[in-house]
């Protein structure tokens, strides 16, 4: 019987723990079961305008093109592909497949039934106290394949 | 989609949210559905290698949480252990001048895998006593 030992440092490994994302979903599922589904959207909202705080900042200081850094990094560092079509007035993303559905898929975890949820209220908490508004053009649940849309809002 | 490296801050506050909704029993009860719907990984490794699926299930997990920790385990002891010199998840929280760790938010740890490996016949002690420095000692004994 063997006798082992690990010893590991944060520099020796990168932090990318796909698994995540669905413990992320298993909460929204027991949000949803438990208090129904306005408490989902209000959770995600709540989580949204207090940890993003600094990226909605940004977007009311320098407009979409701090939008477009924000999704840039974030699906190169989760492996998505997408495209970007950004204006003075208008960002469009199209992911092409959710990397975190994607992960969940492939691993046997359950996707929660509003986890849709995590990109369409996300996207309009981002929004709060901006020039901007949004809407979830397109969204597939079996992929989380979607085209997200960013707008100036008319006065 | 909120990156699994947003993961950690949205599980701080989903607690917080819970809390404020149904009171600590709410979380509680979000603590044992996660620990029987998504800690299946761990159950089975456990039952199928024994002590060993300890080892086997935080090695992937800690790895790629970037983990600053020892690893020790004793087969023939039946004792496995880990010693958390730098916890990713507290750590991160503590880090973010903007958003405030759910005040038990380490607890978490001692009820979920407590749940597993209670029933499949393994003392869970986990020493939480430096927490608040992102620091705890996890040890697991088969019991005899």
């Amino acid at each position: 019987m063997a006798r082992e030992v690990m010893e590991r440092h944060a520099s020796d490994n990168v932090y990318l723990h796909r698994d995540f994302h669905g413990a992320l979903s298993t909460g929204i599922e027991y949000l949803h079961t438990h208090f129904g589904e306005d408490a989902v959207r209000d959770y995600l909202r709540q989580f949204t305008v207090t940890y993003y705080a600094p990226l909605i900042a940004e977007l009311r200081g320098e407009g979409l093109p701090a939008l477009k850094r924000y999704f840039e990094e974030l699906y190169a560092i989760e492996g998505g592909e997408i495209d970007i079509m950004l204006s003075n007035d208008e960002l469009v993303l199209t992911v092409h497949a959710c990397p975190a559905v994607k992960h969940m898929r492939e691993h046997g975890y359950m996707v929660a039934r509003l986890f849709r949820e995590t990109t369409k209220t996300v996207n309009e908490a981002l929004c709060t106290g901006t020039p901007f508004a949004t809407e979830l053009v397109e969204y597939d649940d079996a992929t989380g394949r979607s085209i997200q849309r960013f707008y100036r809002r008319r006065p | 989609m909120i990156s699994c490296t947003d993961f950690i801050p949205a599980y701080s506050e989903l607690f917080r949210y819970l809390e404020s909704r149904g009171g600590r029993e709410a979380v509680i009860g979000f603590w044992n559905y996660l620990s029987d719907t998504f800690l299946g990984n761990l159950k089975s490794l456990v039952e199928a290698n024994g002590i060993r699926g300890c080892w086997l299930y935080w090695s992937h997990t800690l790895n790629e949480e970037a983990a600053d920790f020892t690893m020790e385990l004793d087969e023939d002891a039946g004792e496995f252990s880990i010693t958390m010199h730098h916890c990713p998840s507290k750590g991160r929280l503590l880090g973010l001048s903007h958003i405030e760790p759910y005040h038990d938010y380490c607890g978490h740890c001692d009820v979920l895998y407590r749940r597993v490996l209670d029933p499949l016949g393994y003392e869970y002690n986990l020493d939480m006593s430096e927490c608040d420095r992102a620091r705890c000692k996890l040890v697991v004994r088969r019991k005899s």
